[in-house]
């Protein structure tokens, strides 16, 4: 998988210096780790479509893909954070919506939790999981890397200023974070709701359990925007692409995949 | 001197080496005296030290070499089943040709052993020092640098340190290996002044491709050369003074006045 | 001696292959340098490197954890590591019969050629779990990253170890035993002394692997930037916080991972150095 991502990276090097250079027949898509699989599920339907328009999606994360965007080296790039004050002059579209959710381990006895618990949790207030209704155990945090969008929305929307304490362990991929928890029956973390699986047990938060609906509803409301951004107005090329996102299509594809798509208001 | 029968130190009859398939000694049957210089004399390639080599089993490190016949030390078996190789090396120490100093101080370099054999009071390990370094005729030289690494003393120094690094486990025999080949003549003079020394107290065996040195230091003398066979085997064997002055066989003769070899 | 113009041609070529060599090493180092200097010098020398919190988004700047990790990580690694290296390296020059010999030399070469990833995967599933079971904790932790540590950087030791053990002149085999010294006596007493300096720049050369891992390490460490309380407690070495967060840093967070990568260079090159040193004292002899 790496593998493939490196040689993807390495052949996107050259593809990319053969857009540069005007044949572009490729729409370069790049940034949030977040994103990127729900975009490569949108570039794999559209290139059925549209057999001969290709698109390329690489990682690199948001601020990657936003510095990509602006310095043209990329098409399009995909942020999972909000956009700072000066990358929202650039051209920008909301995708689709992720709620974040809580994980712990699926033997854990505890199902909920109170917006106020997980922020002392993370704060490192709360050490065991007696003090939250668990087992008598010491709780083994899980966090995200500084800088990446899913902890930047995670900090954004529940740590209220507060900084999530330096004992957390840090892993800097959503795959490490769930395959952590579902082996650490002590363990807390957080990731996409569209990422959680069966191998671990989404909480509820203040009474709320995280699906679709209470999402759509409002009630539930740790979620975050996806974006794509772009140097400048896309092209006819790039807008295609962008246009099948947002298409009817493209939202139902998001959709299945476990995020949250309810606008559909396209500049 | 008087005319009582010599104690016999060590005995071999019918001593029988194999490398693999290839006999390097054949029947060497020979008694050395105690407390005398023997001197093994012979072309090169005869197997001399590997004789010598016998005495201390050193030939045990490597796998193929067999050993059979009758060898005592003492009257007892070297090669028995029971022997205790270790136990056997302390009683039999070895000079090699080339000075092979430890890459440690010359303090430690005479302590090593002792310390290992068991000696822990510092100041039974100092007089050890002191006494073999006497022996060797080195300790005015080195005495107040002792802690010095043994490698920066001169090759003759050396080669002495060695001796006394021997003789600092107190060993009843000592085998020297061609020991003065490597130095120039005046240490060369002080290790046989040395060997004049130790044989009051030690049984030395010698391999030497000097027939000067052989005659100047060695009470007996024993003549090694390939037979028919082209296997080693014992020539002649007798008081050094006999062997190069009346030598029983032509053989010898020939080779002892440097007419091969 | 005359020279053809295909002898000066092929001089030229390998010339300009060799400088393009060392000017990509010092290129890399000038590029680090600039990155990373800047966040040093307004973070301050002191703070940046004795500070006790790591926050990029609230501008806190101190690796001082990560560097007590780094130490902590390869001195584990050093702690179970080196004696089995050396031990290993003794069997292997003076105990072990030729064809386990033969059979155990390319085994350890291959697992000088396992990627690291694998490694980090291998404690991730294997070592973790034990840990976390038997000992408590959350599994990832010093200890874990000491493990996988100490297996990769084996390799190195034993290699190194036994090539100096082998190297050594017979006489100080044989004079050791002609003193009466058993085997073992003469391996500890003499051989190994004797080989010091080659061991002790196994040892430096294999902490370098050590401090310089990184993809291992992420994977069984925890990263989490706090000082360690307990071999038990998750920890952040030097190489991990770059690898963990070059993703998405940007700005002063960039930076202060280039400042990081500047200290860990710094780390390195002593070690290197020192390893030079003690290799060319020892060739002098």
């Amino acid at each position: 998988m790496r593998l493939t991502v490196l040689i993807l990276l390495i052949l996107s090097v050259f593809t990319l210096t053969a857009c540069s250079s005007g044949a572009g027949n490729t729409v370069i898509v790049a940034g949030s780790t977040s994103v990127q699989p729900y975009a490569e599920v949108l570039a794999e339907n559209y290139s059925i479509i549209f057999p001969d328009r290709a698109v390329d999606i690489q990682g690199g994360g948001s601020s990657t893909g936003i510095r990509a965007a602006q310095s043209g080296t990329a098409d399009i790039g995909m942020s999972s954070r909000e956009l700072t004050e000066e990358e929202q002059e650039m051209w920008n579209i909301v995708i689709a919506k992720d709620g974040l959710v809580l994980i712990v381990h699926p033997q854990n006895p505890v199902n909920g939790l109170t917006l106020e618990q997980v922020r002392r949790i993370y704060t490192g207030d709360v050490t065991n999981w007696l003090e939250v209704g668990g087992a008598d155990r010491r709780i083994h945090v899980i966090t995200r890397e500084e800088g990446s969008g899913t902890r930047g929305a995670f900090e954004d929307m529940l740590m209220e200023n507060n900084l999530i304490t330096s004992r957390a362990i840090v892993q800097n991929t959503n795959g490490s974070v769930r395959q952590l928890v579902s082996n650490d029956i002590d363990s807390i973390g957080f990731l996409s709701l569209g990422l959680a699986d069966q191998s671990v047990k989404a909480l509820e938060l203040d009474g709320v359990a995280p699906t679709w609906n209470n999402v759509m509803l409002g009630d539930y409301t740790l979620f975050r925007q996806f974006y794509f951004v772009s140097a400048e107005k896309p092209s006819d090329y790039v807008k295609l692409f962008i246009d099948f996102a947002l298409s009817e299509e493209g939202q139902r594809l998001l959709m299945l995949e476990g995020l949250i798509t309810d606008m559909k208001e396209a500049e | 001197m008087t005319e009582t029968k010599p104690k016999i130190k060590i005995r071999t009859v019918d001593l029988n080496l194999h490398y693999g398939s290839f006999h390097a000694l054949e029947d060497i049957t020979m008694d050395i005296e105690e407390c005398k210089i023997t001197a093994i004399i012979g072309p090169s390639g005869c197997g001399k030290s590997t004789l010598l080599r016998v005495f201390n089993r050193m030939n045990d490190l490597i796998p193929s070499c067999k050993t059979t016949g009758e060898i005592l030390l003492d009257e007892k078996p070297i090669y028995g089943k029971n022997i205790d190789v270790v136990e056997h090396r302390k009683k039999v120490g070895m000079v090699f040709q080339k000075p092979n100093v430890f890459p440690m101080s010359i303090y430690e370099n005479i302590t090593i052993a002792p310390k290992r054999h068991g000696i822990k009071s510092r100041r039974r390990l100092d007089e050890t020092v002191e006494r073999s370094l006497k022996q060797v005729a080195l300790w005015d030289e080195v005495k107040d640098d002792l802690g010095k690494s043994a490698q920066e003393l001169p090759a003759g120094a050396q080669q002495r340190l060695c001796i006394a690094r021997a003789v600092a486990v107190e060993p009843d025999v000592i085998l020297m290996d061609e020991s003065c080949s490597a130095l120039d003549p005046e240490s060369t003079m002080k290790i046989e002044e040395l060997m004049f020394e130790l044989v009051k107290k030690y049984t030395i065996i010698i391999v030497t491709h000097s027939m000067e040195q052989a005659r100047r230091v060695s009470d007996m003398s024993a003549f090694i050369m390939l037979n028919k066979n082209l296997v080693g085997s014992l020539h002649e064997y007798g008081p050094t003074l006999d062997l190069f002055s009346k030598p029983k066989s032509t053989v010898t003769e020939d080779y002892i006045t440097g007419r091969f070899g | 001696m005359k020279k053809t113009f295909k002898d000066k041609l092929s001089e030229r070529i390998f010339l300009a292959l060799a400088l393009s060599s060392i000017s990509a090493l010092a290129l890399i180092t000038v590029f680090i340098i600039i990155q990373g200097a800047p966040i040093i010098g307004s973070v301050g020398i002191f703070n940046f490197i004795f500070g006790m919190t790591w926050a990029p988004s609230q501008g806190e700047f101190g690796i001082f954890p990560m560097i007590v990790g780094t130490l902590a990580v390869t001195l584990g690694a050093m702690v179970l590591g080196v004696p089995i290296g050396i031990c290993s390296a003794v069997f292997l020059a003076e105990f072990a019969p030729v064809p386990v010999r033969n059979m155990f030399r390319p085994a350890i070469q291959l697992l000088a050629g396992i990627p690291s990833v694998v490694y980090g995967f291998w404690g991730l599933i294997f070592i973790v779990p034990l840990i976390r079971d038997y000992l408590g904790g959350p599994g990832l932790s010093i200890l874990a990253g000491s493990i996988v540590l100490a297996i990769m950087i084996l390799p190195t030791v034993i290699s190194i170890t036994e090539v100096s053990i082998i190297a050594l002149p017979r006489t100080y085999k044989e004079g050791a035993l002609a003193l009466g010294m058993s085997h073992w006596q003469a391996i500890y007493s003499v051989q190994l002394p004797a080989a010091k300096s080659g061991i002790v720049a196994a040892v430096i050369l294999g902490t370098g692997r050590a401090i310089g891992e990184t993809m291992a390490v992420i994977m069984v460490l925890g990263n989490a930037p706090a000082l360690p309380r307990s071999i038990l407690d998750p920890v952040r070495t030097l190489t991990t916080n770059i690898g963990i967060e070059m993703g998405y840093a940007t700005g002063d967070h960039r930076q202060a991972l280039f400042a990081t990568g500047i200290v860990l260079f710094i780390l390195i090159m002593t070690l290197n150095i020192t390893a030079q040193y003690i290799t060319r004292k020892k060739k002098q002899k």
